[in-house]
């Protein structure tokens, strides 16, 4: 019926230690005006001192969407009166972004699309507005917090689209390590534009734009909301008003005002900013340095490993856990030993104890040396788990519990057999159960002592064997 | 006897006397807050006059000389106005660099200068206290917009003080009030918290008595800053120290479309050729001085378009760079019921009305849909014009023209107003422009009197090669009769 | 001549109000400026030319190191308003219109 244009602009704060225009810190504060300098308070004679580590940062968050850098830095001036906006105009980008044309795949329903960014730009943060019924306060510690602006084209077609494009956009900057993107923190916020048209049509729909959603279910609830409201509209033949809409907190949308003509934002360069050279070196740098996303991992998950939807997914979806997988790859570790051990004993113990990785004690070596015992067989995948739990509890390294308590696993055939025979030997009545009335059980009675005799350590499938054939042999010879 | 007297003399007199304990810092505060209070009323120098100074014995030249700071500079704890209603009660709670350079050096500051509000205009009569006069003839105009520095140096009250310049306004005004007026290239001194009129053409610069001073007071205040992107790496130099350099040989150049008599003569202006006679005469003087000077013609349609450039670059600049002056988080707060309402009352009352009309032109060029025309096409001209002048730079090692075609206006003298379209009013009266186009290190000084009114010339350099400007300027000051002037009026030679 | 109904849409859009003269004087200073911004366009080849932005090329800037330096205490960020509560300042509701 009608096809749904969505474009999203997407809002994220970078993560530094001072602003993007002072020397203030970029450091979260429960108190109010604490991080502010002369500059983010916009007082008269102030001037705005451009941040190293942002331009990498946005730079490398570019180059990261595959966008085409500028030859140089250069910012712009966007004017408008506002009262989280001490100085009367924001610095942004607009002459030349630090990117431009790129684009993001995402996937969505198992197949990938593209997602085209036209632009990203690196500007500072409003000042935060704090609403009483009578009266709102300033707090300036947001003033000129380094933020970057990522554009996409109108090229998404539903809410899950949207979703999944600004979820893997977080990941994005999460693995890049440019930012910590909390949307409860408001660190990463987006305003959805949307439009309907008609499926036969080639032209646009009325574009109604909805600002300052920063939780992916709001931005579901609101496309959701807008694509019903626009299309009962359409359908009973009314126009759509080209407006600003928020969203509730009842995931409905309501009219904020209406676009009567565009503010005109007077854009202008930043005369205090020379403009500064980025060179060939940088970029080469800055790609040189760029991780492998998500979705590329994924893929690499699923085609090259032949991992499970469900297991590339878990394994692909946080860069620490990724890049501790595959290191543990890295060592030559058996696939399957390691998606496993990654994904039940690593993320289940982090889970359990509440930590993250970085304070998960045993070394990515470590797990391979591990697993490389449990591949040669010298330890059971049972056995070696419990270890993990074990030596984590301990706080020893697993290795060497396994050494000191002489876990390796029994494997010789003979040794068995003798303990075996000497077990059937001490239970001649379970044995007299199989031989004479077929008591099934009595296997796993036999592999349960095996087990307990040697403190585990007895290779339970060889033990499983050498039981059944001695059973089998009393039975035959009507033995017992 | 001992001469204890403080009234005209230099910097370096006055070290001198205060290195051979003739006279101490106090004595030196005390006759320049004397005089700063003796000339007030009549002349209207000051915003904040000051009384109780801070004193700091350093080793440098400056230790203990008195100066006047215009009042865009932000000082810390002390009022700092730009002379405009929107910041009457403004106290700074920092420092701009130049202040705070100063400080270190251990100057004494006596006050804080009227300018033209917000540093925008060329009178000195615009300010919220008051209209500023000048010191030769209290019925005229000192010119602006650093209107009270230029009166302050001219009145003798102070050996130096600090302006800023973003079209012509402390060459402007030194050229009126019969001192030097020097403008160092573009970011050769810091800008930070030098209130923002149009950032890429601002530049702080100074008055002073001689040539020798203002480079003294340069070698002071020079330097990068990391709090102004803009400023560049320190040339290492002493200025003071190649103002005797020989000048035989150096080439410079009048522009004909400026300068050239032929161009007035139906002007019928005795002021106006009596003007060009001297700077002629002048010229004379420089070749013999050993100066090679010549003739250069520009494209007068080019020279036409130094004013409207200036305009809109600094009208659009200057609307974005005040529209911090809300009342929200400093300065007087307007009344309403709400923050619009607040913002539109404060800016209302707080600007006078030159400032919104230039305002409301800034932001019409700045607008999208005659931003190309006017903003852009204004900075394609200010290229063609800084290249033209660049290219002049490789063949000649500076710019010798009369800073302005005439005297000090009257107060009164609406009719007498030059046609706003005239290439005279155009070229003659705005080309100082030039230098801040380009950044270029650009100085006036007096070279003589026209109906006993000082006149000056201007001689503008290479980018970053303010050395040679200020040797070129010291040498031909040593032949203008006007080094050290001031205008000894009123009997108080303390 | 341009219409002084726009003139008072501009005033408003910059955050003030001027008089119903001076506004007459503006329309008037208009005329001439726009003449004089006319002689912009004269100059020939001009559509070629880069729009200068900064006087000239400065080749030694630096970006900052993203290291902490001066800033204000609260004391000083409220120091030049009288209107504050719990060390921020008070304005107004804000009617948020989304900017």
């Amino acid at each position: 019926m009608f096809k749904v244009v969505i474009g999203l602009e997407v809002h994220c704060e970078l993560t530094t230690n001072t602003k993007n225009f002072s020397a203030a810190p970029n450091k979260f504060t429960d108190y109010p005006n604490e991080h502010v300098s002369t500059v983010d308070l916009g007082l008269p004679g102030i001037l705005p001192v451009a941040n190293k580590e942002a331009v990498r940062k946005a730079l490398k968050t570019a180059l990261a969407l595959h966008c085409k850098t500028p030859d140089e830095v250069i910012f712009d001036r966007k004017n408008y009166f506002y009262p989280d906006l001490p100085k009367g105009y924001q610095i942004t980008q607009n002459t030349k972004p630090m990117g431009i044309n790129g684009y993001l795949d995402i996937m969505v329903d198992g197949k990938i699309k593209r997602v085209d960014i036209h632009d990203l730009h690196l500007e500072e943060d409003t000042a935060s507005l704090e609403h009483f019924p009578k009266y709102s306060l300033i707090d300036y510690n947001r003033s000129g917090v380094p933020l970057i602006e990522i554009v996409t084209e109108p090229c998404l077609s539903s809410a899950d689209e949207a979703v999944t494009f600004f979820e893997d956009l977080r990941d994005v900057f999460l693995f890049l390590g440019v930012s910590e993107a909390k949307s409860n923190f408001g660190q990463m916020r987006c305003d959805v534009n949307i439009s309907l048209m008609r499926e036969d049509s080639t032209e646009l729909g009325t574009k109604v734009e909805m600002k300052n959603i920063n939780a992916t279910p709001s931005i579901r609830a609101a496309i959701e909301y807008e694509i019903k409201r626009q299309s009962d509209l359409l359908l009973k033949g009314e126009k759509v008003v080209q407006e600003t809409r928020r969203i509730g907190e009842d995931g409905k949308t309501y009219s904020m005002r209406e676009k009567v003509d565009a503010l005109d934002y007077k854009y202008f360069i930043e005369p205090n900013i020379p403009s500064t050279p980025i060179s060939d070196d940088l970029i080469y740098e800055l790609k040189s340095k760029l991780p492998e996303l998500k979705l590329e991992r994924y893929i690499k998950y699923t085609e090259k490993y032949k991992l499970s939807d469900y297991d590339a997914k878990v394994l692909s979806k946080e860069r620490t856990i990724s890049d501790y997988f595959e290191e543990v790859l890295s060592f030559g570790s058996d696939i399957d030993l390691s998606v496993n051990f990654v994904t039940t004993t690593v993320l289940g113990t982090l889970n359990k104890l509440e930590i993250s990785l970085e304070d998960f004690p045993i070394t990515p070596k470590t797990l391979s040396g591990v697993i490389e015992l449990v591949h040669n067989k010298k330890i059971s995948l049972d056995h070696a788990k419990k270890i993990i739990y074990e030596s984590i509890e301990k706080k020893e390294n697993p290795l060497e519990l396994i050494e000191k308590q002489n876990l390796h696993q029994i494997d010789d055939e003979d040794e068995l057999l003798t303990l075996i025979e000497g077990l059937m030997e001490e239970n001649k009545e379970i044995v007299r159960q199989y031989v004479e009335e077929t008591n099934m059980g009595a296997i796993n009675f036999f592999i349960g002592q095996t087990m307990k005799k040697t403190n585990r350590q007895a290779n339970p499938n060889k033990s499983k064997d050498i039981i059944i054939k001695c059973l089998e042999r009393r039975k035959e010879n009507e033995q017992i | 006897m001992v001469n204890k007297m403080y009234r005209g003399k230099t910097i370096l007199e006055l070290r001198k006397e205060l290195d051979e304990k003739i006279i101490t810092k106090e004595e030196l505060f005390s006759h320049a807050n004397t005089l700063a209070h003796y000339f007030q009323e009549d002349y209207n120098s000051f915003v904040t006059i000051i009384d109780k100074p801070k004193y700091k014995e350093r080793d440098s030249i400056l230790s203990g000389i008195p100066y006047a700071l215009k009042d865009n500079f932000s000082t810390s704890g002390i009022l700092t106005t730009g002379s405009s209603n929107i910041l009457k009660d403004y106290v700074p709670v920092f420092d701009s660099t130049v202040y705070k350079k100063l400080k270190n050096a251990g100057a004494t500051l006596i006050g804080k200068t009227v300018l033209d509000e917000l540093a925008m205009g060329g009178t000195g009569t615009t300010a919220h206290t008051g209209i500023v006069k000048n010191p030769w003839d209290k019925t005229r105009m000192i010119g602006g917009s650093s209107a009270g520095s230029a009166s302050s140096v001219a009145l003798g009250i102070v050996p130096f003080s600090i302006g800023s310049d973003t079209g012509d306004s402390v060459r402007k005004p030194a050229a009126l009030g019969g001192v030097v007026g020097f403008k160092p290239t573009y970011g050769r001194i810091s800008r930070y918290g030098m209130f923002a009129f149009a950032s890429s053409l601002d530049h702080v610069a100074i008055f002073s008595r001689c040539v020798k001073d203002a480079s003294i007071v340069t070698d002071v205040l020079k330097g990068y800053d990391r709090l102004d992107m803009v400023t560049i790496k320190d040339d290492n130099k002493k200025y003071t120290d190649t103002l005797e350099n020989d000048i035989k040989g150096k080439r410079l150049f009048y522009i004909k479309e400026i300068c050239d008599k032929e161009l007035y003569k139906d002007c019928n202006d005795k002021v106006l050729e009596e003007v060009l006679d001297k700077f002629y005469e002048l010229i004379e003087k420089c070749k013999n001085l050993g100066f090679e000077v010549e003739e250069v013609s520009i494209d007068k349609k080019l020279l036409e378009a130094i004013y409207p450039t200036y305009m809109c670059i600094s009208c659009a600049e200057a609307t974005s760079n005040n529209a911090n002056l809300t009342g929200i988080q400093f300065g007087p707060r307007g009344e309403g019921t709400s923050v619009e309402e607040i913002m539109f009352d404060s800016r209302t009352k707080g600007f006078s009305e030159l400032i919104k009309r230039r305002f409301i032109l800034g932001s019409y060029i700045l607008q999208k849909e005659n931003q190309d025309k006017l903003f852009l096409n204004a900075g394609r001209v200010r290229r063609i014009i800084v290249d033209k002048i660049t290219s002049l730079f490789k063949e000649y090692d500076g710019m010798i023209l009369p800073a302005s075609g005439g005297i000090a206006e009257k107060f009164d003298s609406s009719s007498e107003k030059l046609e706003k379209l005239s290439s005279r009013y155009l070229i003659l009266e705005n080309h100082l422009a030039i230098g801040n186009f380009g950044g270029f290190p650009s100085i006036t000084i007096p070279y003589g009197f026209v109906e006993g009114m000082p006149i000056g010339v201007n001689i503008t350099g290479r980018v970053k090669e303010d050395d040679l400007v200020l040797n070129i300027a010291h040498q031909i000051e040593k032949v203008t009769g006007c080094k050290n002037q001031y205008s000894k009026v009123g009997d108080i030679d303390v | 001549m341009i219409e002084k109904e726009k003139l008072k849409k501009y005033a408003h859009l910059l955050m003030f109000d001027m008089d119903e003269e001076e506004y007459t004087t503006l329309q008037e200073e208009f005329e001439v400026i726009l003449k004089q911004m006319e002689l912009i366009e004269k100059i020939e080849g001009i559509e070629k030319v880069e729009p200068m932005s900064f006087p000239f090329k400065n080749t030694d800037v630096t970006l900052r190191e993203d290291e902490v330096g001066d800033y204000l205490t609260v004391g000083e960020v409220l120091e030049n308003t009288k209107h504050q509560v719990s060390d921020q300042v008070k304005v107004p509701r804000v009617v948020e219109s989304g900017e």
